[in-house]
């Protein structure tokens, strides 16, 4: 049985469940890397320049980690565009590339060219070159791709329905996702902060230092991107940007302007990393946006440097500001500061 | 309607004899200068890169002098480039601007064609294509031919018993080629400049080092942008082989890709057993122009990108991997508003000194061996 290794990071919060049943109906058995953790973040610096983002670096210590997992291959995605016209950040165009130059002892790629503005033909020709090394025989790829199709859309459901984060929902469905603390369930909150950014960002709890789960014990009720229906997605970047750009607007910018519009929500937090090319321009059109509706806004740039503490504290003063905020409408519970101190 | 267009390269060359010629309103922005990047860092968002926050700056100078009209480029596969005229629209909206309208060109959709027809909607409907097209060849034979001269200054420079001498040359061959309003006049001054560069007195004792200058267009084509390297390495004596030009540029756009012929297969074929893929911007090109140079024997590549330009990490990711297999120095220069010319110097001077004492080696070497 062929060991087809995913790295825990980047597309994986997005799209693992799409890609373990394709390789699981092909009949591979599907190794995940661990969550990230220091020696993940130190391999990935260790190989790239200090220019690149760090969800990319990361992304390199887990190709580091499956190769100690003895994994057969790796499988590293080129995603072009998801709908015709789009453009996305050359790290991502390039990918498979960046991991042979920057990690060269890793075990073998298994690359796949996604680019839906090629054509119907173009995309079925690339899923049969992926599934070639595992069976000749075409219609039992095609099985394969109509399987992982069906599991993205099942994920994405149950994310939207049941109101879960990525993490949790693969956990759900018997992948090797980890629970946020959940300690403070998630809809006892008196408070709904909208956390909008990039999965990556958004719950690899090594990068941004627990802050989902930081939130909730604090009491505060967590809605990210992917609770969002798709239609308000596509909304909100009509309603900040006019038209998208990105492959992934919508979970920044798309899901800033659905948020930012909803009364239900008290505050938003924009969670991008340094240097990210495409979140330096959404994350500007968010900002105004933002001004614009007086609705709290805060945008929390992470890198390798960032301090928990200092995170932390401003974390617990945006929480504090809303809350205040929200005690001088008059519809503030009494006591709820208190019970989140306990919490934190 | 008063239109402006960014100040980059030696567009405004064309640009100010296309106002002379068709009558058209054309607002020219000053030359950028360090009040224009204070302009521009002051109202970008704070890691969009360098070329975004001049070419900012410049419109806000545009518009002070008039400018109602603001023309860019647009569409995607240009990297954060694509993206640059909504956000400079809303910022110059949010800076109490609102009468000023961005007007976006999509270079790769539209080729030609489109932009024979973007030029006659600004320049009125009622303008006969012949027209139309008579500007258009009259702006890019002006770029070629402001292209070939600095080439044959690039060549030079480093040859020359005094380099001041290409440099008096050199400045005014801008307005010279701007001032010649027809073909009649344009391939005089044509004429007149390269038999005055010819004329320039030659060091025969000159051996300048061969360098090629890769990375981002905007970086690499403009001397504001790139600190005038061209002309710091040109005095040191150092011959500089460019890789992006604003003519070749947009020969490749508007006519190859409408022809089907693509000009950079060859690059692509060099660059494909370390990037197989295309990751926008200038990215390709500078793995598959240094794998060409190390080839053609060059004596090092100067690498210069914008800081978080996004083709150009995953350039600066591989280029390792290519200078495995080929011995060839690369110096990195990133660029951004806090950068002093004076570290950049530096670092040149000890770049020239590497590259000549190589050569010195490897002449010995070669002799001991033969």
């Amino acid at each position: 049985m062929i060991r087809v290794g995913i790295p825990q990071a980047l597309l994986y919060y997005q799209y693992y469940p799409m890609w373990q049943a394709f390789f699981q109906a092909l009949g591979a058995e599907v190794v995940v890397s661990p969550p990230t953790a220091r020696p993940t973040v130190e391999a990935g610096l260790a190989r790239m320049v200090a220019e690149t983002c760090l969800p990319v670096k990361v992304y390199g210590g887990h190709v580091c980690h499956l190769r100690e997992l003895g994994v057969d291959c790796v499988f590293v995605p080129a995603i072009r565009a998801t709908e015709p016209g789009l453009f996305n950040c050359s790290k991502f165009l390039g990918l498979p590339d960046l991991i042979r130059a920057t990690v060269e002892d890793s075990s073998p790629l298994l690359e796949i060219d996604i680019d839906v503005g090629q054509g119907r033909g173009a995309l079925q020709r690339a899923i049969y070159r992926l599934g070639w090394p595992f069976t000749w025989n075409p219609l039992h790829i095609r099985k394969a791709a109509l399987a992982a199709w069906e599991a993205h859309l099942g994920f994405q459901a149950l994310m939207r329905e049941r109101k879960l984060t990525p993490p949790e929902a693969i956990e759900g469905s018997g992948g090797e996702g980890h629970a946020l603390d959940s300690r403070c369930l998630p809809d006892t909150g008196s408070l709904v902060i909208a956390v909008v950014g990039h999965p990556y960002c958004l719950y690899d709890s090594y990068i941004n230092h627990n802050l989902l789960g930081r939130l909730r014990r604090m009491g505060v009720r967590v809605i990210t991107p992917e609770m969002a229906p798709a239609q308000g997605l596509e909304m909100g970047i009509r309603r900040l940007a006019r038209f998208k750009y990105w492959v992934y607007e919508a979970e920044v910018t798309g899901a800033a302007g659905y948020y930012l519009e909803d009364p239900a929500v008290d505050g938003v937090i924009a969670v991008v990393v340094f240097g990210c090319g495409p979140d330096s321009t959404m994350l500007d059109v968010v900002q105004r946006a933002a001004r614009r509706q007086e609705k709290p806004y805060m945008g929390l740039v992470l890198d390798e440097h960032t301090g928990e503490a200092g995170l932390v504290t401003r974390l617990e003063a945006f929480v504090d500001m809303i809350d205040r905020r929200k005690s001088a409408r008059g519809s503030w519970e009494a006591g709820s500061m208190e019970k989140r101190r306990e919490c934190a | 309607m008063r239109i402006s267009v960014p100040y980059v390269g030696h567009l405004w060359v064309a640009l100010r004899a296309l106002a002379a010629r068709s009558g058209l309103e054309l607002v020219e922005p000053p030359r950028p200068s360090q009040h224009t990047v204070s302009l521009g860092v002051r109202h970008s968002p704070e890691w969009m890169c360098f070329p975004f926050k001049v070419v900012l700056g410049s419109f806000i100078e545009a518009i002070e002098r008039g400018a109602d009209t603001i023309v860019m480029a647009e569409g995607p596969q240009l990297c954060r480039l694509g993206y640059y005229a909504r956000l400079h629209e809303q910022i110059l909206h949010d800076l109490g601007y609102t009468h000023v309208r961005v007007l976006t060109f999509n270079w790769q959709e539209e080729q030609i064609l489109g932009f024979a027809r973007f030029l006659r909607s600004i320049l009125g409907k009622e303008r006969p294509w012949k027209e139309i097209v008579g500007h258009l060849k009259h702006g890019l034979e002006q770029l070629v031919l402001m292209e070939d001269v600095e080439k044959r200054v690039h060549y030079l420079r480093p040859r020359a018993r005094d380099w001041r001498e290409v440099n008096l040359i050199w400045q005014v061959a801008g307005p010279r080629i701007s001032a010649a309003l027809t073909g009649q006049e344009l391939r005089e001054v044509r004429r007149q400049l390269l038999a005055e560069l010819e004329a320039v007195d030659l060091d025969p004792r000159a051996d300048p080092l061969k360098v090629g200058f890769l990375g981002e267009f905007i970086l690499v084509i403009d001397p504001f942008f790139n600190l005038d390297l061209e002309d710091e390495l040109g005095r040191r004596g150092v011959e500089i082989v460019r890789s992006s030009w604003i003519a070749g540029w947009a020969k490749i756009w508007l006519f190859m890709e409408m022809l089907g012929l693509s000009h950079g297969q060859e690059i692509k074929k060099a660059a494909r057993p370390y990037l197989k893929r295309d990751v926008s911007g200038e990215g390709l090109q500078t793995i598959g122009e240094t794998v060409l140079h190390a080839q053609e024997g060059f004596h090092g590549i100067i690498h210069i990108q914008p800081f978080t330009c996004l083709p150009e990490i995953m350039a600066q990711n591989i280029l390792p991997q290519v200078l495995r297999d080929h011995d060839i120095p690369v110096l990195e220069i990133i660029i951004d508003e806090q950068t002093a010319k004076t570290g950049i110097i530096t670092r040149l001077e000890a770049f020239v000194d590497l590259m000549q004492r190589r050569r010195i080696r490897e002449a010995l070497a070669a002799r001991r061996n033969s």
